[in-house]
């Protein structure tokens, strides 16, 4: 099941971030999400990262901690996307289709004309959108 | 790590036991400790000892029972130091073969060693010590020891005591046999218990785990890693099944044990992967351990146990990865996160497990807090008592009660409720807090290294909650302070939240009210809109001291910091008795500035409507104001602070009494306005209008605004300006309406709070006149008027400066060398001088500052209106140049203020060339001297003028007036420039205009006439310059000045001596039909013979008698003369016949010019009256 989904800005800046867990653990989330972004510096900066994944927007499995794992997606704007599932064992291609999902319904949502860059979105569509990735994402995973 | 039996933290090494020889032993041990495996030695000194070899007797405190526990606690050190794998029986040889005595002794001791051997598996070793190489054995004596001692030949060895190469290679001989011998005995002792596996002929889980465990230590001892791997693996497996099936002992204790054996299952196997380099697998196994133990909690009651326990299966694999960072790969980080790779890279980092087993102690500690606190467990009920003389049993993870009985000792086991009143007691003597933050701090300091900031920096946020809860509040709040400078910089709201309310409380327990409204004002402005009604219970744990960020929890922060600010006392949230109020005596003030966090409480733009104002007019002045508090927020008193303090009003909210504002007497004077009311709500501007008048011209900027709320609180804010004023970071939501400061949208892109004061006006005249383009040469006088119309003029300075028109500034050809001399500056200011003054004096040198060839300094006398103040500058031109000429008058408007005020005005002038002068040479008239190097020289090649030596020459030079004013010209000369008195040409006036004071119109031109004569023949004479003396037909100036001279340079000319003249006569004029005579006269002047060849053309006009063609000699110095008689037959001016002279030895000829040929022919006699005296004037002229 996905926790929490998360897009923060190129300033490390969180532009939206939404728990999907009843339990009160939104704080822990948030940790998990800022901690991540560590890891996304270190696999974007780090030069021994081989040829085949230095141009690729998925950067796979950042963060495992005792309970979630984060995965982690950066975009050409250098948007990061990040995802904290509580599956520890989920598919390499799900991950991927999901990020894709949620990438261009982020760039639906700063199309928008009104959409200033680096503020915050609260676009209620927007979170529609997402909360029907998400549930897309879990149907899939189960089934 | 340390905590473990060093037997269980190191590989198990061989141990063989020597008997006999003592003297040996130290040589035997220390040689199989250097070898490679090494072999630990036990050492009996003799026979009697081989006791402790012997079958120990059961341990009074084990049980008899075989399956009581899992692993027995000593086992391993058993067979690291007590149960040797062989033992070797030293004897000397005279002892073998001495007397019978000494032999039957030897066989006893065999005897007795191979019974205590017996059945164990024990390998046995006889070693004969020589003491010299020589000694001689008798082999049947060999034989029958070896029989006696039951062993192969090989195994019985000789040692030579005294021969050190021989020594040497016995003992490897020795070391290697035993090393066999060991690796036997392990091999053998493993495949036993292998046996009993591979057969399950145990009776319990419990043995088969213990019989794995030996196996795999076993292997170990041989170094076989591979299979003590799998065995230990095997071990862990079996015991993890066992958690749901054994009863054995009650349910607490029963964990307790098993995990106990799980842990050192898992350090042994993670040892071995780490040894070997398999990073991946271990922590993999690292993993899986954790996944198979992390819900095993158990009862509540004993919860602190599983925590303590899993936070040291974190805090032991941290320590092993550590200590084993050198086998890890580099090449491992290049593929994190890709598919091949399970790993991510802090999995490898020791700070990750150190982290992770801080916040297990931390949850274990939460735990014995807990239970503590309640203290009214079950446990706690049934038996408050900790039972006494606990103790570790035999086996691991047990504990037993030793209870006396007379002389008896005896074990007993304990109950589950004694072993959890035991187990909480031991957990209180620790402190748990300091290893938590020794742990988080090590994780930090690693973190930091590796460059993860915000890893780093949520270890010291869980430092300083633990800091917290330890109640060091100083060190929490410093650790607070650096992380939510983190969650400030990028905007991460929660996690801020959280940390503000550890500051806020941390505050409160340090006593410092000022750092409490901070922090508490930040955290109501933050932009949290959560509605926080449904308070979860385990908030406070999760979010601290500030609890569930949510708008209600914001409206109630700020309720709170108004009342306190307002009087009331504010009691800590988690110490009632530690409170924190704001008084009279300790007034709090906080300042915020453009980085503030707090601009979200108060943000302050200021603009004023206008760029500059006049000094004394009044300006309009918005201040806008805007909160992001969530309730709207009162304002008692605004002070508004300017850099000029004369500007500085207070806004008063009209509520409030003013008498009241006003009881601080110190600013009786300042302006105070009155606002119907200031009240901020959220994010809605306030804004109000005021007018500011200044009267001190400069820049007027407005500093800060200040708001009073209460009797003893301020909040100082920075003013900023509409124009540059930065968004709140924390506010940029899409969607959120942006609001403008000042409502008119120009003013909000484009106002600043600064604007300029201007000066005030000057009521001075100052007064610049220049009637005409000034003339280059002449002194140029500009006249200068100060009038003062409204002001008085005090300390009053003029400056004037002299600048090129056409730019560039300095008024000098940048080609001349030297700047200071006057000569080279194109325009030049020569003076300043009082106008008005009977006498010309100038204005004294004290009252001129400073004055330089383009810029001058003079000081003006006080003047009072009506008075009248005027100067003279005199500018002198060396070239035609346009000029700026500045003058700026600085003066006080009255003689205390400083306040100056300047006029400038400005005044281009033209620099004209007054006159061109131009100038011809002629020869006489009908006069042609033979010049050969003009003859030769190629027309138009160069303009050298020539003239021949001795003759005369005439020299007509031509004034030009090329300005607009009309000149007079004084006189006319030509200077020579030679200063001997014998000049080599002589130079007179001969006509021309009269040179007294002729005036010349602009365009006129004036002409003097000069006869030049050369003396000497020379290829470059210099005839001297013209000067012409010249002034303004109406003067500028009262006084009469001498005139101007104007001076140029004729050029120099080629003298040479003519060889021929010609010179043509005839009357000046000729009467139709009337004769007249025409000489043609050739003058030879050089001592040669010359011959010439002469024509003369007809022409209908004349008719002539005489040669057409003729030549004819002419002696040296001597005159020719050819005649022709004319007779005119058309009257008017006519052309004489072409008569052409041409000299054969110079091959020249001249033709005349057609003037000098022109005649004119009057068809009558024409009558003259001349009067003789003029005759005679005229004609002495023409005959010079």
């Amino acid at each position: 099941m996905i926790a929490s989904v998360a897009v923060v800005g190129h300033q490390n800046n969180p532009l939206y971030l939404q728990s999907f867990t009843n339990a009160n653990d939104a704080l822990k989330l948030h940790h998990i999400v800022h901690c991540s972004l560590d890891v996304i510096d270190e696999r974007v900066n780090n030069p021994k990262r081989s040829v085949s994944t230095l141009n690729e927007s998925y950067l796979g499995l950042l963060y495992p901690t005792e309970s979630y794992k984060v995965y982690g997606y950066l975009s050409n704007t250098k948007a990061k996307f990040l995802v904290v599932t509580t599956d520890l064992d989920v598919k390499d291609a799900d991950i991927r289709s999901f990020f894709r999902r949620f990438h261009a319904a982020y760039v639906d949502a700063v199309s928008n004309p009104f959409h200033v860059p680096e503020k915050k979105i609260v676009s209620r569509t927007f979170a529609q959108r997402v909360s029907g990735i998400v549930k897309a994402f879990a149907a899939g995973t189960n089934g | 790590m340390e905590d473990y039996p060093e037997e269980l933290r190191t590989p198990p090494i061989s141990l063989v036991s020597v008997v006999g020889c003592p003297e040996l032993h130290q040589t035997i041990s220390s040689f199989l400790h250097a070898e490679q495996p090494p072999i630990n030695t036990l050492a009996l000194p003799d026979f009697s000892k081989i006791s402790v070899l012997s079958r120990k007797q059961k341990d009074p405190l084990s049980s008899s029972h075989s399956a009581a526990g899992i692993l027995k606690r000593d086992w391993l050190s058993k067979h690291r130091t007590r149960v040797p794998a062989a033992v070797a029986a030293l004897f000397r040889v005279d002892c073998v073969t001495g007397d019978p005595a000494q032999w039957l002794q030897v066989c006893t001791d065999l005897e007795n060693l191979k019974a205590v051997l017996h059945g164990r598996g024990i390998k046995l070793i006889v070693i004969l010590v020589q003491t010299y190489a020589n000694e001689d054995v008798n082999e049947d004596l060999k034989i029958t020891l070896r029989k006696r001692a039951e062993i192969d030949a090989k195994y019985l060895m000789m040692l030579v005591q005294d021969d050190t190469p021989e020594l040497k290679q016995s003992l490897t001989r020795l070391s290697s046999t035993l090393a066999e011998l060991c690796n036997t005995y392990y091999r053998e002792e493993g495949r036993k218990i292998r046996i009993r596996i591979e057969k399950r002929s145990f009776s319990s889980v419990e043995l088969n785990i213990r019989y794995c465990f030996k196996v795999a230590v076993f292997a170990e001892f041989r170094r076989d890693w591979a299979e003590a791997l799998r065995f230990y693996e095997e071990a862990y497996r079996a015991l993890r099944e066992m958690i749901a099936t054994s009863t054995r002992l009650p349910p607490v204790q029963r964990l307790v044990e098993i995990r106990a054996v799980a842990e050192q299952l898992f350090f042994k196997i993670s040892t071995l992967l780490l040894h070997g380099g398999k990073v991946e697998e271990a922590i993999a196994w690292f993993n899986r351990h954790f996944n198979s133990y992390k819900h095993l909690v158990g009862l509540d009651e004993v919860s602190f146990l599983h925590w303590d326990w899993l936070s040291r299966q974190f805090l032991v694999f941290a320590e092993l990865l550590e200590t084993s960072s050198a086998a890890i790969p580099n090449t491992l980080s290049s593929h994190f996160g890709t598919p091949e790779s399970s790993l991510t890279e802090w999995e490898i980092q020791p700070a990750y497990y150190y982290q992770l087993a801080a916040n297990y102690l931390r949850e274990k500690r939460y735990c014995l807090d807990n239970l503590l606190s309640t203290g009214d467990s079950e446990f706690s009920r049934t038996s408050g008592k900790v039972p006494e003389s606990v103790m570790p049993s035999v086996f691991i993870g047990q504990s037993a009660r030793l209870v006396e009985q007379g002389d008896m000792i005896e074990v007993l086991p304990l109950s589950d409720a004694e072993y959890v009143q035991y187990a909480l007691s031991e957990a209180q003597r620790f402190q748990d807090s300091y290893e938590i933050i020794a742990l988080f701090r090590k994780a930090c300091e690693s973190f930091t290294n590796l460059k993860a900031p915000r890893l780093a920096s949520l270890c010291s946020n869980r430092m300083a909650k633990e800091y917290f809860f330890t109640e060091d509040f100083t060190d929490a709040k410093k650790l607070f302070d650096t992380v939510s400078s983190l969650y400030r910089q990028e905007g991460w709201v929660t996690l801020l939240w959280e940390s503000l309310g550890y500051l806020q409380e941390c505050s409160i327990r340090l006593d410092s009210a000022k750092d409490f409204i901070e922090y508490s004002l930040e955290m109501a402005s933050l932009p949290i809109f959560a509605n926080g009604d449904q308070e979860i219970p385990d908030s406070k744990r999760e979010y601290g001291p500030a609890g569930l960020p949510s708008q209600s929890r914001r409206e109630a922060l700020q309720s709170e910091v108004l009342s306190l600010v307002r009087g009331e006392e504010i009691v800590s949230r988690t110490d009632r008795g530690c409170s924190i109020a704001v008084t009279k005596e300790q007034p709090v003030r906080i300042d915020v500035d453009i980085i503030s966090p707090l601009r979200m409480v108060l943000l302050v733009s200021v603009a004023f409507h206008d760029q500059s104002v006049k000094p004394g007019s009044p300006v309009m002045f918005t201040l806008s104001l805007v909160s992001q508090l969530p309730c709207s927020i009162e304002v008692d008193e605004l002070e508004i602070e300017f850099n000029q303090p004369k500007c500085n009003f207070i806004i008063i909210n009209a509520v409030e009494e003013i008498s009241a504002a006003r009881s601080n007497g110190d600013n009786q004077d300042v302006r105070i306005e009155t606002a119907p009311s200031i009240v901020l709500p959220t994010n809605k501007w306030l804004r109000l209008t005021y007018d500011v008048k200044s009267d001190q011209s400069g820049k007027l900027e407005c500093l800060s605004v200040t708001a009073r709320i209460g009797k003893s609180f301020k909040i100082c804010c920075q003013a900023e300006s509409p124009a540059s004023m930065e968004d709140l970071p924390f506010w940029k939501f899409e969607g959120m309406v942006q609001t403008f400061p000042t409502k008119d949208p120009v003013l909000s892109f484009s106002g600043q709070k600064v604007i300029q004061v201007e000066e005030p006006d000057p009521e001075v005249d100052l007064i610049l006149n220049a009637s005409s383009p000034a003339l280059v040469g002449e002194s140029f006088v500009v006249p200068l008027t100060v009038i003062p119309r409204g002001h008085e003029v005090y300390s009053g300075e003029l400056k004037i400066n002299l600048v090129d028109a056409r730019g560039g500034g300095l008024l000098m050809s940048p080609r001349e060398t030297d700047p200071f001399s006057s000569g080279n500056h194109h325009v030049e200011l020569i003076s300043i001088s009082r106008m008005g003054d009977d006498d010309e004096s100038r204005i004294h040198s004290d009252k001129i500052k400073k004055i330089q060839q383009s810029f001058g300094v003079v000081s003006v006398p006080d003047l009072r209106v009506g008075d009248k103040w005027s100067c003279k500058l005199e500018i002198k031109w060396h070239k035609p140049k346009s000029v700026m000429l500045y003058a700026s008058l600085g003066y006080s408007p009255n003689s205390a203020e400083a306040a100056r005020v300047n006029v400038h005005r400005s005044l281009q002038i033209e620099g004209k060339i007054p006159i061109s002068i131009t100038h011809t040479f002629m020869m006489p008239f009908r006069r042609e001297p033979l010049l050969l190097s003009k003859v030769k020289s190629l027309p138009g090649a160069d303009q050298n003028v020539y003239l021949a030596l001795n003759e005369t020459s005439i020299l007509i030079v031509t004034a030009r007036n090329s300005s607009e004013v009309p000149l007079r010209v004084k006189s006319m000369m030509i200077q020579s420039n030679s200063n001997k008195n014998e000049t080599p040409y002589s130079i007179q006036h001969v006509g021309g205009v009269s040179a007294d004071d002729s005036l010349l119109v602009p365009g006129g031109e004036f002409k003097g006439v000069f006869s030049v004569r050369p003396k000497i023949d020379s290829p470059n004479l210099e005839l001297g310059s013209v000067c012409l003396n010249w002034n303004r037909d109406l003067t500028l100036s009262d006084s009469e000045d001498s005139g101007v001279v104007t001076e140029q340079k004729l050029p120099a000319v080629i003298v040479e001596q003519s060889p021929l003249v010609v010179s043509l006569e005839f009357p000046p004029h000729a009467i139709l039909g009337i004769p007249f005579l025409f000489y043609i006269k050739v003058s030879n002047q050089t001592n040669l013979l010359q011959e010439i060849k002469y024509s003369l053309g007809d022409t209908q006009s004349f008719v002539f008698c005489g040669p057409h063609d003729n030549a004819g000699f002419i002696l040296p110095k001597m005159e020719y003369v050819m005649s022709y008689k004319l007779v005119p037959l058309c009257s008017g001016s006519q052309q004489l016949p072409q008569a052409t002279i041409t000299s054969l030895r110079y091959s020249a000829a001249l033709n005349p010019s057609v003037t000098a040929t022109t005649i004119f022919v009057y068809p009558s006699e024409p009558n003259f009256f001349v009067a003789d005296n003029e005759k005679e004037t005229i004609l002495a002229k023409l005959n010079l």
